[in-house]
């Protein structure tokens, strides 16, 4: 009962902010509710008994990868103010196929005869999880930390400024 | 309809997808494009969580979301940089404005 | 390793760690602090070397051969084993000493006679250079020096031979020093490509490149009469090939006569270079390697390598009256003296030239670094017509050049056992070669002598060496060389020697006395003359070796090297016991018949050049008018320049000539000819074929594929965001298919 109100709630939250996405025309509008799908992604996973996950969602996701977007937008701010609109057929083909799809998927969805629930949700402790990725899933770890390694080069790279620092030419 | 089940968090999943699609799609600000990509990564993630909670009852779902975290967090590093980049270079924010290698 | 080995090792390996580090920091040490850097690793290695000696001295035959390890096995050359060990013997250790002892002094030398040089250029000092080669180059020397395998001995040749390229060429922006490395480097190349061919023949009918199992193995073949013996070239048996081919290396080395040119040229390096290189130690490689390949000489191989030494030392020493440079006349002094030392391997007197080789090195090194200072002293005046009377400006250099020559000239009191270092050595490779010539006929038979024969056969006095380790009476079969018969040299071998004896002194005495005695020629120089300390301090230490040390020290040493079982022949003084130890042989008749013959040699030869120097140059000078065309002659080197300018650079030329009349008439002609022939094919498929028909064709492909592009092109928008909007239309139909299906 009270996890039906707890998702529902929550459910209403993520969706409403993603919506706010698709609607809003400012980017930094656009990162608020973002972090609002966030957060409340976030609070699914707790209510999913993936307590780590949740805590890994709030920490990486909504305090990193979000501070980095904004990051992004700040850099980027003299285009902020500038509110480019789509055309407006592409903003209605776009609503048209959107819609389209979800509608289909979740007819399918609702049509499939899932297996039977668990009724309990398992809680995992980290450590299971620990072990878990230093012993089956040890492969896909340390792709992930070479990944990561390379990320962060690329990254610098990328952003260091050309020698010539030339200027921004116009279009 | 008040028991809470695999189908209700693949259909919210579902609709978040589908709005992080439509925001790649329609938004002329890069930055949005890499919001658009974090919604449809996090549908994903409810997914898989969502998954392991009702159908296996292991964690892999959870281990695999994890990774999706990681490399979300990685993308928007990498991505970022680039739109720096583009916009160094071109002055503008627009993706539109990136067709240079247009034929 | 034994702990002499050790010793060895290290001092070898003392010089090149010096080098490496002078070639890495050496700029960063400067002047003069890096030249004392190699001057420390060098007397490092002095007193790793005199510690060497005074063990091996103190020790028993058998200790002695206990210190032998058992080298190590670096490859395998199908079944031969390439090995590399320490070839521990007196010949070794002494010729150890001497290089050590005679670089420390040249070391010395150089700190003082560079410190006044500039050397820069572009604006960097190359000083540290010359000590970096200095040290790589006393490193390859005692590396051929203590080398106990053909193969090693050729690594250590030809790194010697790097050095002294670079030695030479040091002042490289002189057109002369470089074109004198470069002749040096080519004259030597000539030689060691016989020397490669040799080493080859080794390896294939010796199999084996050790000394010590390339010696055994050409026993071996003797004994058994192998293909080595039976076949022939040209009327000449393989063997001696072989050795003649080894003895290429040494003549190019060594500066013997058809590769003597390079040595005078070499004089174009810095003065200690010429002291150390070309006089002291890298041209008696060539003696030394002679040596270690004596035991692979036949007979035959022997008279072509006495031959050659004896046209050597008569040419040279002839070139030598006449010149006026100072140190080409010690050039020259020098290729006569190792043509005396190469003639004596010949005649078979292996440990007389020995001695000679180190005696040599002692009088000759002191003798350059002389010239040295004189040259430094008169700011680098050479010209001995504008010296004179420099005894006055500087003694020590004078008195210690004088010891020199008195060395060189084989000055001392025969009979009486009396001389310096050069009257032995001299006196006893011609003791040997008389003894071939004149020599009563030994009694005994082939390989049974024994020990006790050299007492009871006192007429004779020619007895074999010891075969201390065979027992009394054991039939041994050696090869023909292990006993040469007396009475079957030519005796021109022995005459001609002689006569240079007598020319030897001459030349020296006429080079110290218009240094150093008479009046000043030419003022300028003389008042400007001057000797530097830390120059003539290695002068002084030279003379006194050259002095004391020679005949008492190095004598036995070498004697007791001589390869056993070996035949040679000794000269018969104090060191009989020693020689008799080691079971040399001895001939009184031979030394006595000596004293009448060259015995004061050095007295008439010094007499000669005082009567016609004493009052300067006038009398010489008109002495060369008279004899026109034998001074000519001589001042051109017997035009041996010239000759090989004509052959081999003419020869050059004409080769040139034809190919270029055979490139110009028959191959352009040719290749004009197809090319026309090509040319009219070409237009024919030019025109015809590519502009009609494959262009016609390929132009049909690109207009359609042009047209299919731009049909293509049209929803090809560029923009991310449409691309997106494509997939997700895409992934909608796929979902609603599914749906609807």
């Amino acid at each position: 009962m009270y996890e039906a109100i707890a998702f529902y709630l929550l459910a209403a939250v993520v969706a409403g902010s993603a919506f706010g996405c698709v609607i809003a025309t400012n980017i930094v509008r656009m990162a608020l509710c973002l972090l609002g799908t966030l957060g409340g992604v976030a609070l699914l996973y707790f209510l999913m008994a993936a307590n780590f996950l949740g805590v890994v969602q709030l920490i990486v996701y909504a305090g990193g990868t979000l501070i980095v977007i904004v990051f992004g937008v700040m850099l980027t701010s003299r285009a902020a103010g500038v509110r480019l609109r789509p055309k407006r057929s592409e903003a209605l083909a776009g609503t048209l196929i959107c819609i389209g799809l979800l509608a289909g998927l979740v007819t399918l969805l609702v049509r499939t005869a899932w297996p039977a629930a668990q009724s309990e949700a398992q809680a995992y402790d980290v450590a299971w999880l620990g072990n878990e990725l230093l012993s089956t899933y040890l492969v896909p770890f340390e792709m992930v930390s070479v990944l990561l390694l390379a990320v962060m080069i690329g990254a610098a790279f990328l952003a260091q400024p050309s020698g010539k620092d030339k200027e921004p030419e116009e279009r | 309809m008040l028991a809470i089940g695999l189908t209700h968090y693949l259909v919210l999943a579902a609709f978040l997808f589908c709005c992080g699609l439509y925001v790649m799609a329609t938004k002329r600000n890069a930055v949005g494009i890499l919001i658009g990509a974090e919604l449809v990564l996090n549908a994903a993630g409810i997914n898989l969580v969502a998954f392991s909670r009702y159908e296996t009852g292991l964690a892999d779902g959870q281990i695999a979301a994890l990774f999706i975290i990681v490399l979300a967090a990685a993308e928007a590093a990498i991505a970022i940089a680039i739109f720096v980049n583009y916009y160094r270079l071109l002055g503008t924010i627009d993706p539109d404005a990136g067709d240079r290698l247009r034929g | 390793m034994s702990q002499l080995e050790v010793l060895l090792v290290i001092g070898v390996l003392i010089p090149l760690a010096s080098f490496v580090l002078l070639a890495f920091v050496g700029a960063r040490l400067g002047k003069p602090a890096a030249g004392w850097v190699a001057v420390l690793a060098i007397a490092a290695s002095t007193v790793l070397a005199t510690m060497a000696l005074l063990q091996w001295h103190g020790m028993t035959p058998d200790q002695r051969l206990a210190a032998h390890s058992a080298p190590l096995v670096w490859a395998h050359l199908g079944a031969v084993p390439i090995t590399f060990g320490v070839n521990l013997d007196s010949l070794t250790l002494i010729m150890f000493f001497m290089v050590t002892f005679v670089s420390t002094c040249i070391f010395v030398f150089s700190v003082g006679y560079m410190a006044g040089h500039s050397d820069e250029i572009d604006g960097v000092s190359k000083f540290h250079r010359f000590f970096a080669y200095l040290s790589l180059f006393c490193f390859s020397m005692l590396l051929l020096v203590i080398a106990d395998s053909l193969l090693l001995l050729f690594i250590a040749w030809e790194l010697v031979g790097l050095c002294s390229y670079l030695l030479i060429g040091y002042y490289f922006h002189k057109k002369s020093a470089s074109n004198a490395a470069i002749k040096a480097f080519v004259t030597n190349r000539v030689g060691d490509f016989g020397f490669i061919i040799g080493l080859g023949m080794v390896f294939a009918y010796l199999g084996d490149l050790s000394l010590a199992g390339a010696a055994q193995a050409f026993r071996d073949g003797y004994a058994q009469q192998s293909a080595l013996f039976t076949q022939h070239l040209l009327g000449v048996s393989l063997a001696t090939w072989m050795g003649m081919l080894l003895f290429c290396g040494a003549i190019g080395k060594s500066a013997q006569f058809p590769l003597h040119v390079w040595l005078p040229d070499a004089m174009e390096g810095p003065t200690p270079v010429s002291a150390l290189i070309h006089a002291a130690t890298m041209v008696a490689a060539g003696v030394y390697l002679t040596a270690r390949i004596f035991v692979l000489l036949t007979p035959e191989a022997q008279l072509f390598v006495a031959v050659i030494g004896c046209i050597t030392l008569s040419i040279a020493a002839l070139v030598a009256i006449v010149q006026t440079d100072i140190k080409r006349v010690l050039a020259y002094s020098t290729i006569s003296q190792l043509g005396y030392m190469i003639l004596g391997m010949g005649v078979g007197a292996w440990i007389a030239a020995l001695f000679h080789l180190l005696t040599h090195a002692f009088f000759k090194a002191l003798m350059f670094l002389g010239s040295g200072q004189v040259i430094e002293g008169c700011h680098h005046e050479q010209d001995m017509r504008k010296m004179g009377g420099l005894c006055r400006k500087m003694p020590v250099t004078c008195w210690t050049f004088l010891v020199g020559v008195l060395a060189i000239a084989g000055a001392g009191i025969p009979a009486a056992h009396f001389g310096l270092g050069g009257y032995f050595s001299k006196d006893e490779i011609l003791a040997v070669a008389w003894h071939r010539v004149y020599g009563a006929a030994h009694g005994g038979h082939v390989g049974t002598w024994e020990r006790g024969n050299v007492g009871t056969e006192p007429d004779t006095r020619v007895v074999l060496a010891s075969y201390a380790q065979h027992d009394p009476g054991e039939q041994v079969v050696h090869p023909g060389h292990l006993n040469p018969e007396p009475r079957t040299l030519n005796p021109l071998l022995f005459w001609i020697p002689v006569l240079i004896a007598y020319v030897t002194p001459f030349y020296m005495m006429r080079c110290w006395w218009l240094t150093f005695m008479g009046r000043p020629r030419d003022e300028h120089v003389y008042a400007h003359a001057h000797e530097s300390k830390l120059m003539y301090l290695p002068l002084v230490v030279l003379a006194a070796g050259t002095l004391f040390a020679s005949y008492y020290l190095f004598r036995p040493m070498v004697a007791a090297a001589a390869p056993q079982p070996f035949l040679t022949w000794a000269y018969d003084g104090e060191a009989a016991e020693a020689a008799h130890a080691q079971g040399a042989l001895i001939d009184h008749g031979a030394h006595r018949a000596l004293v009448p013959i060259v015995g004061f040699a050095f007295v008439a030869g010094f007499l000669a050049a005082w009567l016609l120097y004493r009052r300067g140059l006038t009398l010489a000078e008109r002495l060369a008018q008279t004899l026109r065309p034998l001074h000519t002659l001589l001042v051109h080197k017997f035009y041996f320049d010239e000759l090989y300018g004509l052959v081999l650079v003419g020869g050059t030329m004409l080769v040139k000539a034809i190919c270029y009349a055979f490139d110009k008439y028959v191959i352009d002609g040719l290749v004009n000819l197809s090319a026309r022939v090509t040319e009219r094919v070409s237009r024919f498929s030019g025109v015809v074929l590519d502009q009609g028909a494959v262009d016609g064709a390929v132009n049909a492909v690109g207009r359609g594929t042009w047209e299919l592009g731009g049909l293509v092109r049209r929803p090809q928008v560029g923009r991310v965001r449409n691309y997106i909007l494509f997939a997700t239309g895409g992934v909608a139909v796929l979902v609603l298919w599914l749906v609807l299906a």
